[in-house]
C-alpha cells in the first residue's frame, strides 16, 4: 500500500566477466604490519609532555550529586588537573546526539547534577601517569543522594516509575506504531494467529582494544588535534567541534587503527572530547584510553535489549500473511542514535518471506543502564531472531516441516519491495537453502537426532533462513519523525587515487583508519582489477579529517560497496586523462584506443601502446609535451554518494528505499543439550552466505566465522547483567563471558553469489551476517532438541540457569 | 586498572622471605607467587598490599620430590610444570588431571601450585584436590615450620590457616591407590567452575574400600562429600548405590548463587558432576565388580 509513486531504480548494470582480482582470496595486505606489532594503536602512541587522564565512575545506578570535593586529589603527586562534571559542562557543550529531542535527555561527557547508571563519569583527573591519575581518583570525595533505580524497560514505562530524565516527563523517549500494507485484512483472514513473547538481553561488541584518544590543543593557533581509534568522523566532524566549542576548521581528527570495533567504535566521541577538554585545560597533550571496566560500563555502545510481543498471521497451508510486532527496547540512560536500530529491523522485517503486511510498534524506554550504540547487526539481528522463532513456532503449531514452511514463503521475484518500502535488489533463497542442506548434511543429522533420542540424548538442528541488509542510508535515522531535525540523504564515501611518475598507485581512504577487517586488501583488489596491477603493489594511506573528503565510514556493511563505487569513479577520471595523454603521445584518435592489460593501445595495433607508467612519467615531468589545458600529475578523487536511496512518504506508510542491497544466509547448527546441567554444545555448524559478488572469499569467511562466534556469545554466554538496583554484575571478563576457540565449533562455510544489479561487480555488503544469523539458529536448534520434552526457550542468552529453569518447569508440568 | 603504589622485595630464600614478612607485618605485606590472582586483584584495587614479597626467586620452593609414600611439592612449582611432571602423574594423578582445568596454559605457566592453594578461591581446583587427598600444608614463619592438614587449612573464602608472617612452602600429598578423577563444570573453558569434583575411590574385590570425594564451588570453602563417601564405602557400586551416594551428598549442599548460576542450578550441576566424578573414578579403579 504505497502512498506515493516509487522513484525509478538506478540503471541495471552489466558486470565485468573474467575478473582477475575481484573474487580472489589474496593474502591480506594489512597483516604484516599488525602481525609484527607495528600497527600503531593509541596505546603505542607517546608524544613529548603527554599526560594521562582517568575518569571517576559512579558506583550508583541513580543518584543526585550533592557535592564533589577534589582538593585532596588536586594536591596529590603528579596531578595537573581535576575536572568535575559541573566544570566540564562549562568547558564543553553536550555530546553529539542523534536521538529524539536531545534537550530532554542531555548527554554530556561527564554527569552534572545526577548520575544515571553505574559507571557514568563524574570527574576526570589529569596526571603524569595513568597510575598517578588513578591514585588521585581515590581521593575525590563525591557526595551522592541515592535515588531509586529503574532497570526493567516495561517497569520503566509504567506509571510511577522513577524518572531517568526529569525533563522528559516520562521514561518513554519515543513511541510510534507504523502500519505497512493491509494488516487488518491479513489478520482477519488468517486461519491461525501464532503469538509469542520473546526477550533478548543486552550484550555488546568486545574489541581487544578499548576506545581511546590522544588530544593536543594548541593555544597559539586555537587548533585541536585528536588522534583517535573512533570511526566515522569525517561526515560528522562539525558536531565534535561543536561540543568542544571550537570552529570546525580548527579541529583535526587523525585516524589511528582500531583494535576491533564490531560497531562499538562507531562515532565514539566521549573519549575524544574528554582528552580534548583536558588538553585544553592543562596545555599538554593528554591521552585517555579506556580500561576494560571503563569500556564495559561506559562505552555507550551496548547492544539491543528488547522485549517482543508478536503475532504472526498464518494460513493453515503454511502461508505467512503478515506480522504484528510490539517491541519495547531498553535504551539505557541516553539514546544517542535514536531508534535507528529499528530502522535496521524494518529494512528486512519480513525476512526472506513474501508476507504482505507489517504492524510495528516501538517504544524506547529510558533506564538506569549504559546507553546503546552499535553492535554488529545494529538491531536487525534481533529482528531475524524474533522472526525465525515465530516461523519455527508456526511450523510446530501447524505441524509443518521447518524447511518446507520457509521454502514455501520465499520471495522469488526481484527487485522486490517489502511492505515497509525497502527493496530487496536480488536473491536466490532456494539456491542458498539447497546448498546449506547439502553442506550441513541435514538428512544425516535428522537421522542422528532420532537415534540419539532413543538413547535419551537431546540433539537439535537449527535451520534458519534470514536476511543480511547492507549499505545503509541515513533516512533510517529520521523517517521516525514527521518533521525530522536533520534529514540527511546521502552517506558518501570517498577515495583518492594517485598514480606516481613510475606508475605506482596510492589509494587514500577517508573517515577512519583500519578498524579490524580488510579495507586495504579490498581496496587494493578493486584498484588492481581496474588497473591490472598486483594488489600487493597498491599503497593505502588514511587521511585525517582536516583535509578529508566526505566519508561516512564503516557501518551497516556499507564499506565495500561504497569504496568500490568510489574506486570506480576515481579510476574513470584517471583513465580519461591517461587516455587523452596516450592518444596525444601516439598521435592517435582516443576513440580508436582501448585499455588492455595495464595501458592504452590502438585497437588492433598492440605495438602502438603506452603503459600506465609511460603515461604517468610524461604527465608528471613533461607537461609541455601536452596540450595547454592538461595539468601535470595523474591523481583524482571520487566522492561516491549512496547509489540507491529514496525518500519516505509523508504519511510514513512507505519508508522508501534505505537498505537496498540484500544479502541472505542459511545457518544450520547442530547442538546437543545436556539436560542435567543446562549447557549447550555444538556437534556441527554449517553456514551458507550470499552477499552478491565476492571480492575476497577468505576475508568474507573471516567475517562469517567472527560474526558467528559473536552470535554464539549472544545466544549462550554474553550478557550485561544489571541487578534490581542497577548494579552492573558483569563489569569484567570474569563475569561477562566471551566464547573462545574452545566454545566455537569449526564452521563449514559455503558461498553463494547472486550479484546485485545496481553495484560495481554486483557486490553487496557482508560484514555482519554471522552475528545476524547465529543467535536465531542456535535458539531454534536448542528448541528443536527439547521440543519433545515440551521445552521452548524464548530468552537469550540461553544460560544454564534459564535452560534448567525451563527443563524443571516442563518436568513439573509433566508430573503435576 | 592500575594498582596503588607498593614496595617490593624479591628474596632468594625462605628464611629471607619470612624475615621480610615479619618486618613488614604492619604494612599489610603480601607474598606474591605466580601473580595470576593477586595482581588482577591489585589492578582492580581490591587488594592493596603496601609491601609485596615476591617468592619467585626462591629456588628451594620449586622442587618436586618423593619421600617414601609422600609426594612433596614445593609451593612455587609452576602449575604447568606440575601438570606434566612424571612424579605427579604417578603419585597424585588427581592433581595432574585437575591442573588441566586451571584457567589456560599461559596462566598455568606463571601460576603456582602453592599460590592457588594459598589464595583459597572457593571455586578453584587445587584446594579441592588437596582436601580429597588428605594432603598436608607446610607453613614457614619466623618461629620455624608447622604442618596443617588440608581439612583444617581452608577457613573461609580466600582465607586459610596461614598466619601473619607465614608462607606456604610445601604441599605434602600421601600416595593414594585407586581410581582418581577430577571433573568440573565451567560455563566457558578455563573460566571459574560452578562445580568441581575431586574423587578417589579404592576397590577391594569389587567393593568400595575407601572413597574420598571433595567438591569446589558449592560452599565458602572446598568441602568433603562425607555423606557420599560413607554411602559408597562397603557397597558394590552400581547405578543405584551411586545415585544414593550422590543424593546423600547433595542433600547437604546449599550453594550460593551468582550471575553464572543460581542455587538450584548449582545444586543440579553438583548432582550431575558428582555422579560423573564417581563413575569416572570407579572406571579407573581397576577392579570394579
Amino acid at each position: 500500500m504505497t502512498t506515493m509513486d516509487r522513484p525509478d531504480a538506478p540503471p541495471v548494470r552489466t558486470h565485468k566477466e573474467n575478473r582477475k582480482w575481484v573474487g580472489q582470496s589474496i593474502r591480506r595486505v594489512e597483516d604484516p604490519k599488525f602481525l609484527r606489532g607495528r600497527g600503531g594503536y593509541i596505546g603505542d602512541m607517546t608524544v613529548p609532555g603527554m599526560l594521562h587522564a582517568a575518569v571517576l565512575r559512579s558506583p550508583h545506578a541513580h543518584a543526585r550529586i550533592t557535592g564533589i570535593d577534589a582538593a585532596e586529589a588536586l594536591a596529590a603527586p603528579g596531578v595537573h588537573a581535576v575536572i568535575t562534571g559541573a566544570q566540564a559542562a562549562q568547558l564543553c557543550d553536550p555530546l553529539p546526539d542523534f536521538g529524539p529531542d536531545p534537550a530532554k535527555h542531555t548527554w554530556r561527557c561527564l554527569a552534572v547534577d545526577k548520575v544515571r547508571y553505574v559507571g557514568e563519569g563524574v570527574a576526570v583527573v589529569v596526571a603524569d601517569s595513568r597510575y598517578l591519575a588513578e591514585d588521585a581518583l581515590a581521593l575525590i570525595d563525591v557526595e551522592y543522594e541515592p535515588l531509586p533505580a529503574v532497570v526493567d524497560p516495561e517497569r520503566a514505562l509504567a506509571d510511577g516509575a522513577p524518572l531517568v530524565h526529569d525533563d522528559l516527563g516520562s521514561n518513554c523517549a519515543y513511541e510510534r506504531t507504523f502500519d505497512f500494507g493491509d494488516v487488518e485484512r491479513d489478520f482477519a483472514e488468517a486461519d491461525v494467529i501464532v503469538t509469542d513473547r520473546l526477550r533478548w538481553h543486552r550484550s555488546g561488541g568486545q574489541p581487544l582494544e578499548t576506545v581511546g584518544a590522544l588530544a593536543d590543543f594548541d593555544h597559539a593557533t586555537g587548533e585541536l588535534t585528536v588522534h583517535t581509534n573512533s570511526l566515522s568522523f569525517t561526515s560528522y566532524l562539525f558536531m565534535v567541534a561543536g561540543t568542544m566549542k571550537i570552529p570546525a576548521n580548527k579541529l583535526d581528527i587523525r585516524p589511528v587503527p582500531a583494535g576491533g570495533s564490531f560497531g562499538s567504535k562507531l562515532f565514539a566521541t566521549k573519549p575524544a572530547v574528554i582528552a580534548g577538554m583536558c588538553s585544553r585545560e592543562v596545555g599538554h597533550p593528554v591521552q585517555y584510553l579506556e580500561d576494560r571496566v571503563d569500556n564495559i560500563s561506559n562505552c555507550d555502545h551496548h547492544g539491543s535489549d528488547r522485549v517482543y510481543d508478536v503475532r504472526l498471521a498464518m494460513m493453515r497451508d503454511g502461508t505467512i500473511r503478515g506480522i504484528d510486532i510490539d517491541t519495547v527496547e531498553d535504551y539505557g540512560a541516553y539514546i544517542q542514535f535514536g531508534v535507528g536500530h529499528h530502522g535496521n529491523a524494518l529494512a528486512q522485517v519480513v525476512g526472506p518471506y513474501a508476507m504482505t503486511s507489517v504492524r510495528y510498534r516501538v517504544r524506547a524506554a529510558m533506564t538506569n543502564k549504559n546507553q546503546q550504540g552499535a553492535y554488529r547487526g545494529f538491531g536487525s539481528e534481533v529482528n531475524n531472531w524474533m522472526l525465525e522463532q515465530m516461523v519455527d513456532k508456526a511450523a510446530r503449531e501447524l505441524d509443518l516441516d521447518p524447511v518446507a514452511i520457509r521454502r514455501q514463503n520465499f520471495i522469488r521475484e526481484f527487485p522486490h519491495f517489502i511492505p515497509t518500502g525497502n527493496v530487496y535488489d536480488s536473491g536466490d533463497y532456494d539456491g542458498v537453502l539447497d546448498k546449506a542442506l547439502e553442506l550441513s548434511d541435514y538428512k544425516h543429522w535428522r537421522a542422528e537426532q532420532a537415534k540419539a533420542r532413543e538413547e535419551g540424548r537431546c540433539i537439535g538442528i537449527g535451520l534458519i533462513t534470514a536476511q543480511e541488509r547492507s549499505v545503509f542510508s541515513a533516512t533510517e535515522f529520521w523517517f521516525w519523525f514527521d518533521e525530522p531535525g536533520a534529514p540527511v540523504t546521502s552517506m558518501p564515501e570517498s577515495v583518492t587515487l594517485k598514480v606516481d611518475a613510475t606508475g605506482g598507485i596510492t589509494a587514500t581512504l577517508y573517515s577512519c583508519a583500519f578498524w579490524g577487517n580488510s579495507p586495504e586488501t579490498m581496496v587494493a583488489q578493486l584498484v588492481a582489477e581496474e588497473f591490472d596491477c598486483d594488489p600487493h603493489d597498491v599503497a593505502i594511506v588514511y587521511q585525517g579529517s582536516k583535509n578529508g573528503l566526505p566519508a561516512t565510514g564503516p557501518g551497516g556493511s556499507r564499506t565495500t560497496v561504497m569504496l568500490a563505487g568510489a574506486v570506480e569513479g576515481a579510476t574513470a577520471k584517471i583513465k580519461a586523462k591517461a587516455l587523452r595523454a596516450a592518444a596525444h603521445l601516439l598521435e592517435a584518435n582516443p576513440d580508436d584506443m582501448e585499455w588492455v592489460d595495464g595501458g592504452f593501445q590502438v585497437k588492433g595495433v598492440p605495438e602502438q601502446r603506452k603503459s600506465l607508467a609511460d603515461i604517468a612519467v610524461m604527465l608528471h615531468l613533461f607537461k609541455h609535451s601536452f596540450p595547454e589545458d592538461m595539468e601535470s600529475g595523474l591523481e583524482d578523487s571520487k566522492v561516491f554518494d549512496h547509489p540507491y536511496t529514496t525518500m519516505p512518504s509523508a504519511d510514513r506508510k512507505d519508508l522508501g528505499v534505505f537498505y537496498p542491497f540484500m544479502g541472505h544466509a542459511c545457518h544450520v547448527p547442530v547442538v546437543e543439550v545436556d539436560l542435567e546441567t543446562g549447557s549447550v554444545s555444538f556437534l556441527a555448524y554449517a553456514a551458507v552466505h550470499d552477499c552478491g559478488t565476492l571480492v575476497n572469499p577468505r576475508s568474507l569467511a573471516g567475517h562469517i566465522v567472527g560474526g558467528t562466534a559473536q552470535g554464539i556469545g549472544t545466544a549462550l554466554y554474553e550478557e550485561f547483567v544489571y541487578d534490581d538496583d542497577g548494579q552492573l554484575l558483569t563489569s569484567s571478563y570474569l563475569d561477562y563471558l566471551i566464547p573462545s576457540a574452545m566454545e566455537v565449533p569449526e564452521l563449514k562455510i559455503g558461498h553463494h553469489e547472486t550479484p546485485s544489479p545496481y553495484t560495481l561487480h554486483g557486490i553487496k555488503g557482508g560484514g555482519e551476517g554471522g552475528r545476524m544469523m547465529a543467535p536465531a539458529a542456535i535458539n531454534v536448534a536448542v528448541n528443536d532438541a527439547l521440543a519433545h520434552l515440551g521445552v521452548r526457550v524464548t530468552e537469550l542468552p540461553i544460560t544454564p540457569d534459564r535452560l534448567r529453569a525451563a527443563i524443571r518447569a516442563a518436568k513439573s508440568r509433566e508430573s503435576g | 586498572m592500575k594498582p596503588p603504589p607498593f614496595q617490593y622485595a624479591a628474596p632468594t630464600s625462605v628464611a629471607e622471605a619470612v624475615e621480610l614478612l615479619g618486618a613488614h607485618a604492619d604494612d599489610d605485606a603480601r607474598a606474591l607467587a605466580g601473580g595470576q590472582s593477586l595482581v588482577p586483584l591489585m589492578n582492580f584495587r581490591l587488594a592493596q598490599p603496601a609491601y609485596l614479597i615476591d617468592l619467585r626467586r626462591i629456588e628451594e620452593l620449586t622442587r618436586i620430590r618423593t619421600e617414601g609414600d609422600t609426594l612433596v611439592i614445593g609451593a612455587m612449582v609452576r602449575q604447568s610444570h606440575a601438570e606434566h611432571a612424571p612424579e605427579i602423574a604417578v603419585g597424585a594423578p588427581l592433581l595432574a588431571e585437575a591442573l588441566g582445568y586451571v584457567a589456560h596454559p599461559p596462566i598455568r605457566n606463571s601460576g603456582t601450585v602453592g599460590g592457588s592453594i594459598a589464595h583459597a578461591d572457593p571455586a578453584a581446583e587445587l584446594p579441592a584436590v588437596v582436601l580429597a587427598l588428605d594432603a598436608e600444608l607446610v607453613l614457614a614463619g619466623l618461629g620455624g615450620t608447622r604442618t596443617v592438614a588440608a581439612a583444617d587449612f581452608f577457613t573461609g573464602p580466600f582465607s586459610t590457616a596461614i598466619g601473619s608472617g607465614e608462607i606456604l612452602t610445601e604441599v605434602r600429598i600421601p600416595r593414594r591407590a585407586g581410581g582418581h578423577a577430577f571433573v568440573e563444570f565451567a560455563r566457558t573453558h578455563g573460566n571459574f567452575a560452578l562445580v568441581g569434583v575431586a574423587a578417589v575411590v579404592e576397590l577391594d574385590g569389587g567393593t568400595v574400600a575407601r572413597a574420598s570425594i571433595a567438591l569446589s564451588g558449592v560452599a565458602p570453602v572446598p568441602v568433603r562429600a562425607t555423606a557420599a563417601e560413607e554411602a559408597l564405602t562397603g557397597t558394590v557400586p552400581d547405578d543405584a548405590s551411586i545415585r544414593a551416594a550422590v543424593d546423600a551428598a547433595v542433600a547437604g549442599l546449599s550453594p550460593a548463587g551468582d550471575v553464572h548460576g543460581g542455587r538450584e542450578t548449582r545444586t543440579d550441576i553438583a548432582r550431575s558432576y558428582l555422579r560423573r566424578g564417581i563413575e569416572l573414578a570407579l572406571s579407573r579403579a581397576g577392579d570394579r565388580r
